[in-house]
């Protein structure tokens, strides 16, 4: 019996390692780039977006712990950007007034004189 | 009418005559003949001013299109005309607003601050504080550049359209293009013209630049100053420092060479992969860089925009090349409007794959242009047809490699589009609608693949 569920989390490691190993390899191709890193074709970008998603691992771990240590984190400080984009907009269209605005005294000048 | 058209005649036949014993009579071979034709073009398109320096410089982006050695010609057009007398500039700005420069600004420096075919560009001071569309306020006795359509411009111009017709039809008959339509180049021109002539289009493109680089602060536009704008006279903000062509002063007095190059490429990636409308005009005039490593974009006159598909097929024809590619760079050129029919795929494909594994150079870094040019070229001999807007893209990115090379040559570009495209396929790929879709296929073929 206790062998039984031995062999069942051996086989569960194993396939844990492997997958790790696997993925450790696509993002060291992913870093390598270059004609001798990794191949062409569509594995390639696999390897590609693995490893921009180590680099995210890495970043989320740093967020984390600088969390923990009670520091604001970056992603909380960023305007909303549908919020930038309202102002965008109000800002352009203020911009296009001040522009019709200019028209119209300009049209007055020419038909006063 | 008939003058000009004589004129214009005469100028291009006084030339081509004049290239006659360079290209041997017709009878030297191929690319010297080519080389001595395109030069004579070349030059009677500087004589014949604003219209045909404009369609220079059009012809100069479609390498899809033109010869090699005219596309090279007319990139290396001169747009350098004497300037005119500010009495002119001054009576344009009168009849565009019915008052004096001084009335509309603090002052105005007759001196000209630059002048090409279409516009002169002036400085003056801004009067009263103005908020501009974009970010802080302009405190009153700032730098203003003052940018005047020239007297007379748009009228030559539209006028010379009509007579360029005829001429571009003897363009194509003498074999300088593959496979010409030159109607729908001339309808393209005088679409490009029309935008160019009405400055506030380029005034509402630059605060849109502003607002999309709103977190870069080290890449900047001038923000238009609107109360003084009009179609023909564009006020912005005065842009300090060296034009990209002065390198050799910058790098003199300490700027980062290689931050600029990588950190340029990427500005205009995002352009590209990002928003979808990018700057598609760049030349080392239109690029200054300051002594604290900053980018300012002047001239948006040609802007390339993308719908919201055609950005995502171009990222995935750019992944393609990041990751060597070729079924991809295929499948999504095609969604493009690049019509392969069957019979040609396959060797469309073969020649695609030696075009991506044949882009490094001998350190390493990979050559976009060699790629792209290569591309257009592949599609020419196989009698594809181009989507215009692709070839705009690829002499734009090729432009920038171009840019970024000359600040720093071990620069790679392809890498620099990198991260873009990896991430942006990556959210697409994130989309539920997606994943509900593609899951069940996913999990088939992992399990295929651990039972076979
Ligand atoms: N905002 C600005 N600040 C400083 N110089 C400018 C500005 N706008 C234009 N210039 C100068 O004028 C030149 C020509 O302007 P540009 O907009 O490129 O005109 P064109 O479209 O006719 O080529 C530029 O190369 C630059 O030297």
């Amino acid at each position: 019996m206790t062998d039984d569920v031995m062999r069942f989390f051996a086989a569960w490691m194993l396939t844990h390692e492997a997958a790790d190993e696997g993925l450790k390899a696509a993002v060291l191709r992913g870093d390598e780039g270059g004609p001798e890193g990794m191949g062409g074709g569509p594995d390639a970008f696999v390897d590609g977006l693995a490893a921009m998603v180590a680099e995210e691992k890495e970043k989320l771990k740093r967020d984390l712990e600088a969390r923990a240590r009670g520091e604001e984190v970056s992603i909380e400080t960023q305007p909303d950007p549908a919020l930038e984009d309202l102002r965008f907009e109000v800002g352009e269209l203020r911009g296009r007034l001040d522009n019709i605005e200019s028209l119209l005294e300009t049209l007055v000048r020419k038909s006063g004189s | 009418m008939a003058s000009r058209r004589l004129t214009i005649v005469g100028t291009v036949a006084r030339h081509l005559i004049g290239a006659l014993p360079a290209a041997g009579f017709g009878l030297a071979p191929g690319t010297v003949r080519r080389t001595a034709f395109a030069r004579a073009w070349r030059r009677s398109f500087e004589d014949l001013g604003p219209a045909f320096i404009k369609l220079g410089q059009l012809i100069s982006v479609r390498p899809d299109e033109f010869s090699d050695e005219l596309v090279a010609e007319m990139q290396s057009m001169q747009d350098a005309v004497p300037a005119l007398p500010a009495a002119a500039i001054r009576a344009v700005i009168r009849s565009e607003f019915g008052r004096e420069p001084e009335e509309l600004w603090a002052s105005f420096d007759d001196a000209p601050v630059a002048s090409a075919s279409i516009a002169q560009v002036h400085r003056a001071t801004l009067a009263q504080p103005y908020k501009p569309v974009w970010g802080v306020e302009l405190p009153a006795g700032t730098t203003l550049a003052i940018k005047v359509v020239r007297p007379g411009a748009a009228e030559s111009i539209r006028a010379d359209i009509a007579i360029a017709r005829s001429l571009m039809e003897r363009v194509a008959r003498m074999r300088i293009s593959r496979r010409f339509d030159p109607i729908a180049l001339l309808d393209e021109f005088a679409l490009t013209v029309d935008r160019e002539l009405d400055l506030r289009m380029e005034g509402r493109f630059a605060d849109r630049f502003t607002f999309d680089f709103r977190d870069d602060p080290k890449v900047v536009a001038p923000r238009t100053v609107w109360p003084t704008t009009t179609a023909r006279v564009l006020a912005m903000e005065f842009m300090t420092g060296w034009r990209l062509s002065e390198i050799e002063t910058a790098k003199a007095h300490g700027v980062d060479c290689y931050a600029l190059a990588v950190h340029g490429a990427t500005a205009f990636m995002r352009q590209v992969f990002v928003y979808g409308r990018y700057h598609a005009d760049l030349h080392p005039a239109n690029l200054f860089v300051t002594p604290d490593n900053t980018i300012a974009y002047l001239d948006f006159g040609i802007v390339g925009f993308l719908t919201d598909e055609e950005r995502m097929n171009i990222t995935q024809v750019m992944a393609a090349l990041v990751y060597r590619d070729p079924d991809r760079a295929l499948k999504y050129s095609a969604k493009l409007g690049v019509d392969v029919p069957a019979d040609r795929v396959e060797v469309v494909r073969t020649a695609l794959g030696g075009l991506l594994d044949g882009t490094y150079r001998p350190d390493g870094t990979r050559d976009f242009a060699h790629f792209g040019l290569g591309f257009l070229k592949l599609l020419g001999e196989n009698d594809i047809k181009i989507p215009s807007g692709y070839g705009l893209l690829i002499k734009s990115l090729a432009t920038v490699e171009g840019v970024a090379r000359a600040l720093y040559p071990e620069i790679d570009i392809v890498e620099t589009a990198k991260p873009f495209t990896t991430r942006i396929l990556g959210q697409a790929m994130g989309d539920p609608a997606r994943l509900y879709e593609r899951i069940p296929a996913a999990i088939r073929a992992a399990m295929r693949e651990i039972v076979a």
